[in-house]
């Protein structure tokens, strides 16, 4: 579905990202993991658009990503959401969501000035908001929704996209188990419905029962990649996370 | 709807009676003035109130719109209607300039950038004097229709339009773009939303709906000189659409209605009135940052109770 | 000296003269910057409020009142600038950061304050002192020194040497003590000051005072130069800006560094352009330059932190 090779990406000095490649398959998915400052993040940046990649190639369903901006990208079929929550706060779970929907608006726009808003994607939104069981807050303000609620909300809004490929990073932190669980069976739903997810994550429990296929990153450049249980096996993976959620 | 068709139809009456209520020459100019003032308010909220973004140099697209028209006019021998469609289209593609600047630049930096190009532009057109005759200014325009009532019901009219216009617009999924910019311009990427287009059309019918109000100025006050545009209109505007709530679209109207009133009423204060404005914006922005507006549903919603 | 080489001489020593005046103004903007990401657009009324105060200690007060010499009174008036400038930034501080920074206001609303600020200032002025221009004569105007071919003022030689003493202290101040290590550990990371014990509000109100006391100081030594009229100091905002940017916003090397281009620049320059134009090409240098280089010309680039 989207595959890369030799990618790099230094920040001032740094090398946050270097001699990556991927490969995830259609329709799966695929976890990223890695321990903190691996350079997960910055290689979903990569895939997403928000970084230019200094070297290496980006291919998405045949499409060639490099020197595509991000917005570009998203109408190819691409969409993520982000480790620090970036919902429109002021304004309501509804109009957040509609908002993901915005490249599917192809009314002229002589359409929008002389006869305002045509309402049409309200439907699909509020079944998007009911989707992640959040259908009956539809007008109230996001800011004012609780930490999980706010996550679920950002996948919504994503989802408004259409996307074939949807990226999601560490949409676990800060879940307590119920939502967890809840965002788990929302992701197999996903992925039924035709989607390919790539998840960054540290929870360790998402990964296993939910990913086919896990990617291992350390220190920027790849570690090891393989079915979850080969991953856990694997000792220099345990090596890397030294005491970190793995049980030996 | 019917509530905004009674809306609308209370506002068509209020601009009929205006006039007549208001009946001497003075408080009619000042009509007028209010009216360029919405206009203003109105495509200076754009900008800022919906987009987000921090424009500080709005004055230079009301220069453009007065000095593009009356130098078509005056030694071109334009007509009117034609030399005005001309200057709206010029601030409209100088307004496409400055998001040029915007789309790379962030708060502080766009402000200062905006800054910079109204600075310019007066600049320009105090030195350009072939063209523009500096500070000396151009003399005797004549106004599009004779007399200031008809001016009133010319401009007012406009305003109107450009309301109603507007108001389709942001209630319409432009608006939801242009206010997913506003609130997090990385998340709107992330949607698909070309941030770099819409703060471009922001900016260019903000631009334009200025330089609207501009062609109707010289012929108000009979003489055009540059001192008319500096950096003191472009604050003025903004201090009438935070006063009257910065965001939503009866807001900016209220503020430039109460901006261009207040100083009359407070009768003696008339070379305060900056004075004024300076204070208003920064009470304003301290404790009511949502404006006359935010004030007026924070009121209603106490007398529910 | 060979003409065109005096000529060259002068100017400098007429830009960097320059350039210091800018400096004192312009420093005070990019300190508050550093420390509390914002700007402050009523910094140069701020040196107005310190000419205007300079000109009534030195003509009215220290003159007439205390019977001091010309000379003594106006380097007292410098003093007095320096405090009013210092009482002014703790009353902005006091009624407008301050409280927006209680409210987590975003970086939106403390800007427009402060231009609220700055219309309040101007227009007050104006209100109080009218608008036709002071005529503010510095003792040390009126002295020229001559060095061989070189002319320069008494005040040049007073001005670069404040400015000097001035960026001397802070530096010194901000290097070797407590406070001022205290200054740069909030201007890096404010949340980590605070937890290791500094206050954060208390250094941030010390640095506008700082800041605020320079911009005033300056506006007593900018004073006998320019035209005053309540606007003296609106008219320099652009070239502060454009030194804080091509400087970078924070970096106070950089700003120096600029500040004394600016003055350059405009000293060669201005024989053949006239201010208002000079204001032209100040701007178009730093539009230039925010479309190249946004962070300065000294800084990191920086990408998008998601």
């Amino acid at each position: 579905m989207i595959r890369a090779t030799g990618l790099n990406k230094s920040f001032g000095g740094v090398r946050a990202v270097h001699a990556v490649s991927i490969d995830v398959p259609e329709n799966s998915i695929f976890a990223l993991i890695g321990p903190n400052g691996a350079g997960k993040s910055t290689l979903l940046n990569l895939l997403s658009g928000i970084y230019q990649p200094e070297s290496g190639t980006l291919e998405f369903a045949g499409h060639n990503l490099i020197g595509l901006p991000a917005h570009r990208r998203v109408r190819l079929g691409l969409a993520r959401t982000f480790q620090k929550i970036r919902l429109f706060k002021q304004l309501t779970l509804l109009e957040n969501v509609l908002a993901g929907f915005h490249i599917h608006q192809d009314a002229p726009f002589w359409e929008h000035v002389f006869r305002g808003n045509t309402g049409r994607f309200r439907n699909e939104a509020r079944e998007l908001l009911a989707f992640v069981g959040l259908e009956d807050r539809a007008e109230e303000r996001a800011g004012a929704l609780p930490y999980g609620k706010q996550r679920m909300l950002e996948i919504a809004r994503a989802l408004a996209t259409r996307p074939r490929l949807f990226m999601l990073d560490e949409p676990a932190a800060g879940l307590n188990g119920a939502e967890v669980e809840f965002l788990l069976k929302r992701l197999e739903e996903i992925q039924q419905r035709g989607v390919t997810l790539i998840v960054v994550e540290h929870n360790m429990d998402l990964v296993m029962n939910v990913a086919q296929r896990v990617f291992v990153m350390d220190h920027g450049e790849p570690l090891f990649e393989g079915s979850p249980r080969e991953v856990q096996a694997n000792p220099s993976v345990i090596e890397a996370y030294l005491g970190g959620e793995f049980a030996p | 709807m019917t509530g905004r068709h009674a809306a609308i139809a209370v506002a068509i009456l209020a601009i009929a009676a205006a006039p007549w209520i208001l009946a001497t020459p003075y408080w009619r100019g000042i009509l007028v003035l209010c009216a360029m003032n919405v206009l203003l308010a109105l495509s200076l909220n754009l900008v800022m109130g919906y987009t987000g973004q921090l424009n500080l140099g709005q004055s230079a697209f009301f220069a453009i719109g007065a000095y593009v028209s009356t130098i078509l006019i005056k030694s071109h021998g334009w007509n009117f209607w034609l030399a005005g469609l001309v200057a709206v289209l010029a601030a409209g593609v100088l307004g496409l300039a400055l998001a040029a600047f915007a789309a790379r630049l962030r708060g502080h930096y766009l402000a200062i950038a905006s800054l910079g190009f109204a600075v310019i532009t007066y600049q320009v057109l105090l030195n350009w004097e072939d063209v523009t005759q500096g500070v000396r200014g151009i003399y005797g325009i004549l106004p599009p229709v004779p007399g200031t009532t008809g001016l009133f019901y010319l401009v007012a009219g406009i305003a109107a339009a450009v309301y109603l216009l507007l108001d389709n617009l942001v209630r319409s999924p432009v608006g939801d773009t242009l206010r997913a910019i506003r609130e997090d311009e990385v998340s709107a990427a992330s949607l698909g939303i070309n941030r770099a287009a819409w703060k471009a059309f922001a900016f260019g019918l903000g631009a334009a709906i200025a330089g609207l109000a501009g062609i109707f100025y010289p012929g108000f006050v009979g003489t055009l000189v540059p001192d008319a545009f500096g950096i003191v209109e472009s604050f003025t505007m903004m201090a009438m659409v935070i006063v009257g709530g910065m965001g939503t679209m009866i807001g900016p109207v209220i503020g430039a209605i109460v901006l261009t009133f207040l100083p009359e009423v407070l009768r003696g204060f008339g070379e305060l009135r900056l004075l004024i404005y300076g204070l208003a914006l920064t009470l304003v922005v301290l404790f009511m940052p949502g404006g006359i507006v935010q004030a007026w549903t924070a009121l209603r919603a106490r007398m529910r109770r | 000296m060979p003409d065109l080489l005096a000529l060259v001489v002068q100017q400098s020593v007429n830009g960097v003269y320059l350039g210091c005046l800018y400096v004192m103004v312009a420093l005070g903007l990019t300190l508050i910057y550093g420390v509390l990401n914002q700007i402050n657009f009523a910094h140069a009324d701020f040196v107005t409020v310190g000419a205007f105060t300079a000109f009534f200690v030195a003509t009215r007060f220290a003159t007439r009142m205390l019977g001091l010499p010309d000379t003594g009174g106006y380097l007292l008036s410098l003093i007095a600038a320096l405090g009013a400038g210092a009482v002014l930034g703790i009353l902005v501080n006091a009624a407008v950061f301050a409280p927006l920074r209680r409210q987590g206001a975003d970086e939106l609303r403390p800007l427009i304050a402060t231009i609220g600020v700055s219309v309040l200032l101007e227009n007050g002025q104006l209100a109080l002192f009218g608008p036709i221009p002071y005529q503010f004569d510095s003792p040390f105007a009126r002295e020229t020194i001559r060095l061989g071919p070189i002319f320069f003022s008494a005040q040049s030689v007073l001005v670069v040497a404040v400015s000097v003493a001035s960026i001397t202290a802070l530096y010194v101040f901000m290097r070797f003590t407590f406070l001022g290590k205290a200054l740069r550990a909030v201007a890096q990371d404010r949340e980590t000051a605070g937890l290791m014990g500094i206050n954060p509000n208390l250094v941030i109100a010390l640095t506008i005072v700082i800041a605020s006391a320079l911009a005033g100081m300056g506006g007593a030594l900018l004073g006998p130069v320019v035209v005053l009229t309540p606007f003296t100091g609106a008219s320099l905002i652009v070239k502060a800006f454009a030194i804080v940017i091509i400087g970078g916003f924070g970096n106070m090397q950089g700003t120096i560094i600029a500040g004394l281009m600016v003055g350059v620049i405009e000293a060669f320059t201005v024989q053949y352009l006239g201010s208002g134009l000079i204001d032209l090409v100040v701007f178009a240098l730093l539009l230039t330059m925010l479309v190249v280089r946004p962070t300065g010309l000294i800084a990191e680039r920086k990408e998008e932190n998601v």
